[in-house]
């Protein structure tokens, strides 16, 4: 359906509904927000020999999220006396809002997809490049050591880790021969990129982890060294926004590897395919998650300057290294 | 003229991209110039959509998104935080500039409002990003084998340089 109304002609009949769909997308990703909250949660719980939450809405601790966000909402906005008033106040947006652009060019199924974009893969890196901005200017406008540290590390931390990331999916554009997700899927009905391109992939997952700062690269806003990195002075619906700018792009950085590296809606099994194609791309999503949550609750933080020696002596030759056996096998045997 | 929706969001595009530009010269701190410079370049890459130029402009966004943060953080690290002073300039230099930037306003003017560029029908919004690759990887070869050699040599000259000055510390 979606399909067909994108290529429809332009009106404000299909304005409307596709401001409906973005606005069911928007809560849909909120949905997952709050649950991936708590099951982050969980799993750091039941990893560290403990419950997790299990007092809020009955034994599971369902409602726990919804009460935090409610007890958010509810707080004082405090705005510093010596802040720069304007950027402290749209820094929250900058940082929010290039992650829920990124979501329209990802295709959940083979029906379910906003923008079907010839140049699928970049949009996404391009556009999730430019949540950096929210957060240096989050941490300059604070007026705060510590978060402009938060914001300084940021910035050097998200550009260095792009270019491997970027690279490391270079192999999968040369085996499918597009950037369009799409294609990129469809490249996939022989087998699943992660067995054709295994370095590429823990290249990118390793990567990812640090474009998303999560633990061990999660130096932004390391509590034991910042308080809390680049976000100290927010508090309330501000401060909300950039944790949830921070989990809507793990929901996306999810779905892409599900798309680049699992077959995204595929059945991995043609006498599998019985299942519907949201089912399949709803539980490798799932074990992607499940990857990510455990890496936060396993590993140690990483120390500062090991961080980017890693992205550029370590990372960077790996993928490139990748980048010139996947020509070759390319060229050799397909 | 009828207002299409082409027409609006190009107006739209290129006037943020204006007061972005001429936000940038206005105002005192170097962080808020900054920001006017991010509205500028990414209302630049809206524009190259509207052309179908889509590959340029996911580049644009992707390669000034890193450059502009960079800039952000030399701004920040390089100058003083909160530094208010205003350059002071004469009445009589505002006047002449004033004027200079009328006349070339009449003459552009002038040099645009006939022009009549003939539209030829071209199959360059298909496929873009093949067509660039193709483009560049044969026809424009060896330009573009110059260009990488050219980057190389600045990038080993920033090493030598970084490397040089840590030498010389250490010696004294």
């Amino acid at each position: 359906m979606v399909e067909n109304m994108l290529k429809s002609s332009p009106g404000l009949y299909n304005f409307a509904i596709f401001f409906l769909f973005g606005v069911i997308l928007l809560f849909i990703v909120l949905g997952f927000v709050t649950y991936s909250i708590l099951a982050e949660r969980k799993v750091m719980g039941y990893m560290q020999n403990r419950h997790g939450p299990n007092q809020v809405g009955g034994r599971f601790g369902l409602l726990q999220t919804v009460a935090d966000v409610l007890k958010l909402l509810l707080k004082e906005d405090i705005i510093p006396k010596v802040s720069d008033k304007p950027l402290f106040i749209i820094a929250p947006v900058i940082a929010f809002a290039p992650s829920f652009m990124v979501l329209a060019t990802i295709p959940f199924t083979d029906k379910f997809q906003f923008a079907d974009l010839n140049v699928g893969l970049l949009y996404y890196v391009a556009v999730s490049g430019m949540t950096v901005f929210g957060v240096l200017l989050g941490g300059w406008a604070s007026n705060n050591k510590y978060s402009l540290l938060g914001g300084a590390r940021a910035t050097a931390q998200m550009i260095s880790y792009e270019i491997p990331l970027v690279m490391s999916v270079l192999g999968v554009i040369l085996l499918s021969g597009s950037l369009n997700l799409n294609d990129i899927v469809h490249a996939q009905q022989h087998g699943w990129f992660i067995l054709l391109q295994p370095i590429g992939f823990l290249i990118f997952l390793t990567a990812s982890v640090a474009e998303l700062s999560r633990t061990p690269f999660d130096l932004p806003e390391s509590e034991s060294e910042l308080v809390a990195g680049y976000h100290v002075e927010y508090s309330g619906f501000r401060w909300a926004f950039f944790m949830l700018a921070e989990y809507v792009y793990l929901f996306a950085m999810t779905a892409l590897v599900t798309i680049l590296f699992f077959g995204g809606w595929l059945a991995p099994f043609s006498f599998l395919s019985f299942i519907p194609a949201s089912v399949w791309f709803a539980l490798k999503f799932c074990a992607v998650l499940f990857v990510y949550l455990w890496f936060r609750s396993t590993f140690p933080r990483m120390r500062a300057d090991k961080l980017m020696e890693f992205a550029w002596k370590v990372l960077m030759p790996i993928a490139l290294a990748n980048i010139f056996l996947t020509a070759l096998i390319k060229s050799l045997f397909f | 003229m009828t207002f299409t929706g082409e027409f609006i969001a190009f107006m739209a595009l290129a006037l943020v991209a204006i007061i972005g530009g001429v936000l940038l010269l206005n105002l005192n701190k170097v962080v808020h110039m900054v920001v006017a410079l991010i509205f500028t370049f990414v209302s630049i890459a809206g524009i190259y959509i509207l052309l179908s130029a889509e590959f340029v402009a996911a580049v644009q966004v992707l390669i000034y998104s890193g450059a502009i943060t960079i800039i952000m953080l030399f701004g920040i690290m390089l100058t003083k935080p909160y530094d208010d002073s205003e350059a002071k300039t004469g009445k009589w230099r505002k006047i002449l500039v004033f004027l200079g930037v009328v006349g070339f306003a009449i003459a552009v003017y002038l040099g645009i409002y006939n022009f009549d560029i003939k539209q030829q029908p071209s199959t360059l919004h298909e496929d873009n990003t093949m067509q660039i690759g193709k483009a560049l990887y044969t026809q424009y070869i060896i330009p573009f084998e110059f260009v990488s050699v050219l980057l190389l040599a600045a990038l080993i000259g920033a090493i030598i340089l970084a490397k040089r000055e840590d030498k010389e510390a250490d010696k004294e």
